[in-house]
């Protein structure tokens, strides 16, 4: 019996896709000033959002799994970027960066800020070339048009989405027609499937959680990643010492304590999302071997403070609703922020103009 | 009594009664979202309806690190009496606050509801400092002269009602808390205690006052300017000044009026005469600026004096920004240990 020439690895059983600016990487671009500062930084000089290695590190030991990451960054700072993710021993099997050399040769300006036209095609193309049966999860960030892009993806790939409503929402958004045309024969080939199982947004602006509520309870908006954490520990993704490890991080790098982690807990179950069983699970977890945790708090104390706040709520609040998303009602999302017609007020999380009489 | 500096050294929890206020759970759930957001170091614990804030706090920018809830079913209403209210409502979310501050869930409070109901459920739920015999109510008032070293356009008037009739011994410990605050919160390292008499001779005024005034002529560590007459008070001539409840929130109440009526004086004006209305709109500008200088939004609330806890008394129409003050002043009383600061002054 001979050996096989090379071991293929296993197909992906689920995949992780993330985007990098302000989702892993804690990255100010909204001056000119920070743009270049951000061009200019070394590797070493760039900040992860506290939590997101962590996090990444405890997803790839959960299997088959795949990292894939979408980044609207530059191509030209692939290396920076790679040195980065190296450094805080994040090990991934793709990165996408953005052409935006070509887009400006070509003077496709638009396409420079534009959300959809992008990662869309990016999105369905990686889909294309992985297993059918492999589910996903995504993360994105408030900054831009992601909790609506990763919806749209999800719910063409699962055939909730008419061509129709496809083209008025790549046309809304500015799609360049050779995209579009990318876009629309991708999706084509694609196996009708439903794998999208969560959209974490990081809350990197501090928008209100309800402007979320358009996209359905799949989509989760986040303060940090103990959140994602437990939610993905929730969904029996992670196991309960993995979320710990992500808190644990969080408090040995950026002075997370046992206060803002039982309140992001209460934060979670306040949105509804039923996470009250897993207080069981993480006490088991703390009090079995780790001394890292101990060294951080007294294990009763964190069992305490998590149980009181679930306490401290007296009903279970209600689950989200479950809601058909209708991406003409949601279209202006679709578009750079810049250009947004009517900027919906994130300050508040009230219905955006042209959503009226629903 | 301006917004005071951030202390990031310490986090501090402050429960905020959520319900009771003029305008309703949302304002103070707002308040306590911008100050999640402006200051990371002070966690906001909102006390009250749990749906209620959570729809409100759902809806509004703010950082979910920062913030818990408690739910508490009941709350006092600004027209309910305070002591038959509290009977009634047990778990009334002033008390409820009031309670989780004594058991050390949280530092400090801030209610913008009911002042008799948040006097009261502080006296159940609190201790008095070990010399203090009755607490005090400070309210914060604009003056003509400035205070301290930061030009503080705002003096602590103690007490306005928590204590209707006050002893001398009532009278020198409310000077002594009423320095502690200002040293504190407006950062005045020497304010000037005055006592509020009908003339400024020593001997003037009621016994208890003409006691108050020899004793704390004497005392160390306080720097007493004497008796102020009535007319003192919008000059600004004391940064404190100590009266007994009764006196003073009649002052208070006077101060208010005057303030409406000259209002009220000026839309009358406006709607009277062209002249009038010219003149005015020429001094709107200077009028807009004494307005923001002088905006009572800015100083947060009252604080009660006394207890072993730090307790704010925002004003009952308090919109988002003067909880979030209140809440910012709440928090500087407790990481600068203002109770430690007032046990240190009151004599021996």
């Amino acid at each position: 019996m001979s050996l096989p020439d090379r071991i293929d690895p296993p197909p992906p059983k689920r995949i992780y896709r993330w985007d990098l600016d302000k989702t892993y990487l804690r990255t100010e671009f909204d001056t000119l000033r920070q743009l270049v500062s951000t061009a200019l930084q070394k590797a070493h000089e760039k900040v992860a959002v506290p939590g997101a290695a962590a996090l990444i590190r405890e997803l790839k030991q959960t299997g088959d799994v795949r990292l894939c990451i979408i980044s609207g960054s530059p191509r030209q700072m692939r290396s920076v970027l790679e040195e980065k993710l190296r450094l805080d021993g994040v090990v991934w099997d793709e990165l996408i960066l953005k052409d935006n050399v070509r887009n400006l040769l070509r003077g496709r300006f638009k396409a420079l800020r534009g959300q959809v036209g992008y990662k869309l095609p990016a999105l369905l193309e990686s889909r294309l070339a992985s297993p059918v049966e492999a589910e996903e999860v995504l993360f994105g960030d408030d900054a831009e048009a992601d909790a609506f892009v990763y919806s749209l993806y999800a719910d063409l790939i699962a055939g909730r989405v008419d061509e129709r409503v496809l083209r008025q929402v790549l046309e809304h958004a500015e799609v360049y027609p050779d995209d579009r045309d990318r876009i629309l024969t991708t999706w084509k080939k694609i196996p009708p499937a439903d794998p999208v199982r969560r959209i974490f947004i990081h809350l990197d602006r501090l928008t209100p959680p309800h402007y979320f509520s358009r996209y359905g309870p799949r989509v989760v908006p986040v303060f940090n990643y103990f959140q994602a954490a437990l939610v993905l520990a929730g969904d029996g993704i992670l196991t309960a010492p993995q979320a710990i490890r992500v808190a644990v991080e969080m408090a040995q790098t950026a002075g997370y304590n046992l206060l803002t982690l039982s309140n992001s807990f209460q934060d979670l179950i306040r949105r509804g999302l039923p996470l009250q069983k897993l207080t069981a699970n993480l006490a088991q977890a703390l009090e079995g071997p780790g001394a890292l945790v101990t060294a951080v708090r007294p294990v009763p104390d964190i069992v305490r403070a998590f149980t009181k706040r679930i306490a401290a709520l007296g009903t279970t609040p209600k689950p989200p609703p479950a809601v058909v998303i209708d991406y003409l009602q949601v279209i202006d999302d679709a578009r750079p922020r810049t250009r947004r017609a009517q900027k919906p007020d994130r300050t508040k999380a009230g219905t955006p103009k042209g959503e009226g009489g629903r | 009594m301006s917004t005071p500096t951030p202390t990031p050294d310490r986090t501090v929890t402050i429960a905020f009664d959520v319900m009771g206020s003029d305008y309703g759970p949302a304002e103070v759930v707002a308040g306590a979202a911008q100050l999640s957001i402006e200051a990371p170091w002070i966690h906001a614990l909102l006390v009250g309806d749990a749906d209620q804030i959570n729809d409100a706090l759902a809806e509004t920018r703010h950082n979910g690190e920062r913030i818990s809830v408690h739910h508490a079913a009941q709350f006092v209403a600004m027209t309910d009496k305070p002591a038959e209210a509290l009977h009634r409502m047990p778990d009334a979310s002033i008390l409820t606050a009031a309670r989780l501050v004594a058991q050390g869930e949280a530092d400090g409070l801030v209610s913008a509801g009911n002042t008799g109901a948040g006097i009261l459920a502080a006296a159940r739920n609190f201790k008095l400092l070990p010399g203090i015999r009755r607490a005090a109510l400070a309210a914060v008032y604009p003056t003509r002269a400035t205070h301290g070293p930061k030009q503080d356009p705002f003096a602590l008037i103690l007490d306005v009602g928590a204590t209707v009739e006050a002893t001398a011994d009532d009278l020198v410990a409310f000077a002594v808390m009423g320095a502690a605050y200002a040293k504190i919160i407006s950062r005045n390292p020497e304010p000037q205690v005055a006592l509020l008499s009908n003339g400024t001779e020593p001997q003037k005024g009621p016994p208890r006052v003409v006691e108050a005034h020899s004793r704390l002529r004497m005392m160390k560590g306080i720097k007493f300017i004497g008796n102020v007459e009535g007319v003192d008070i919008p000059k600004g001539t004391a940064d404190v000044i100590v009266c007994d409840g009764f006196v003073g929130n009649v002052c208070l109440k006077m101060l208010e009026g005057v303030a409406e009526t000259v209002v009220e004086l000026a839309q009358y004006a406006y709607k009277e005469s062209l002249r009038w209305r010219a003149g005015l709109a020429m001094l709107s500008s200077g009028i807009e600026k004494l307005k923001s200088v002088t905006d009572w939004n800015q100083y947060g609330g009252a604080p009660v004096l006394g207890f072993d806890h730090v307790f704010i008394k925002a004003h009952g129409r308090s919109r988002a920004r003067a909880i979030a003050n209140a809440g910012k002043v709440a928090a500087k009383a407790v990481s600068s240990d203002l109770s430690r600061a007032i046990l240190q002054g009151l004599p021996t």
